[in-house]
């Protein structure tokens, strides 16, 4: 256990911050528990922080005892809405490094505009459950290797789920693909727990701007639109503008955004 | 381990989306409190929604506000 005192809270008694396990820490006022500290790792090999406090200067010293005994790069995530909290992490020296919005996609083809998927002449969707367990996994190494040549796919921050060494398809029955006869060019994942979410859509970079992402996103938000869902959500980095406009050309709505940071 | 369990949780519902993240909770003997999301589930992406049940960590000295520490299933 390491502790160190701070300066006295807003009542007036003394801050103490204690690690108390590996990953844990708590601001202790009296012997209450005023904040706690958490880190969490990643699979991708990235550490991230979060801090609850009840008052600023609780979670002043916890940051500054996490980010004194951990190493860097550190991560965390807010709500943009959360202006507060916000400006609590850059005052900890936090930056934004990643935006994201979060959309609510309507399904219905008269609020979509996507009455029928149209794919590119000689594709075929393949519906969830039934595409090829070793072409879905190349199409999905491919695309990442890709996309980490470029925006890098291992700062997607909702890639959080752990998995066997090597291995990016958790679950393949939750993934429709777009398919020619020799290769699959794109794929869609869909997770539904409770208001269904479009996890993933990803197009190799060759066959971009064909119509392809466009395509599937009809075909996944058809199938919710007929088993009587209205509504699915998905993430979209603000700075990727293709993305963007495809959800929003869908009449999808911005419900949010989240900021993570990074120091 | 930690030893300190001086924090008061309880469970509610969510009645109420605010503006800034926050929520409206009401706990099981029918107060009342505002909430937010706890950092540590804001991490793992997990969305509160109108209807989620929650649990609620209350500061030991204003339990008129809260602070979602995990949402259940159902």
């Amino acid at each position: 256990m390491d502790s160190r005192t701070h300066a006295t809270g807003p009542a007036g008694h003394a801050t103490l911050v204690t690690r108390v396990a590996y990953g844990q820490w708590h601001a202790l006022e009296d012997d209450l528990v005023v904040g706690r500290g958490h880190l969490q790792h990643r699979p991708d090999g990235r550490l991230f922080i979060s801090v609850d406090a009840w008052h600023d200067a609780a979670f002043a010293r916890l940051a500054e005892a996490m980010t004194a005994a951990l190493p860097g790069p550190l991560h965390t995530v807010v709500d943009e809405a959360d202006s507060e909290l916000a400006a609590a992490w850059r005052r900890a020296g936090f930056t934004v490094a990643r935006r994201e919005v979060e959309y609510a996609v309507p399904t219905g083809p008269e609020v979509t505009g996507l009455c029928v998927p149209v794919p590119p002449p000689g594709v075929t969707l393949v519906p969830a459950g039934q595409a090829d367990e070793e072409m879905l996994r190349e199409v999905d190494h491919a695309i990442r290797a890709e996309v980490e040549a470029t925006v890098g796919w291992r700062a997607m921050p909702a890639e959080v789920v752990p998995r066997a060494d090597g291995d990016t398809i958790v679950d393949p029955s939750l993934y429709a693909v777009a398919a020619t006869d020799e290769r699959y060019l794109g794929l869609i994942r869909v997770v539904r727990v409770k208001r269904p979410r479009i996890g993933l859509l990803a197009v190799r970079a060759d066959d971009r701007r064909r119509g392809v992402g466009r395509a599937l996103l009809a075909h996944a938000l058809g199938v919710l639109h007929r088993a009587g869902i209205s509504e699915a959500w998905t993430e979209v980095d603000a700075s990727n503008p293709a993305a963007t406009a495809l959800f929003r050309g869908a009449g999808a709505r911005p419900v949010g955004s989240t900021l993570e940071l990074v120091r | 381990m930690t030893g300190h369990k001086n924090v008061i949780e309880v469970e509610g519902k969510v009645v109420e989306c605010l503006r800034s993240a926050m929520f409206t909770v009401e706990l099981e003997n029918g107060h009342q409190v505002l909430a937010h999301i706890s950092g540590k589930i804001r991490k793992h992406y997990i969305r509160i929604m109108l209807g989620d049940r929650v649990l609620v960590e209350l500061p030991p000295y204003d339990l008129a506000r809260g602070r979602i520490v995990f949402r259940y299933r159902n």
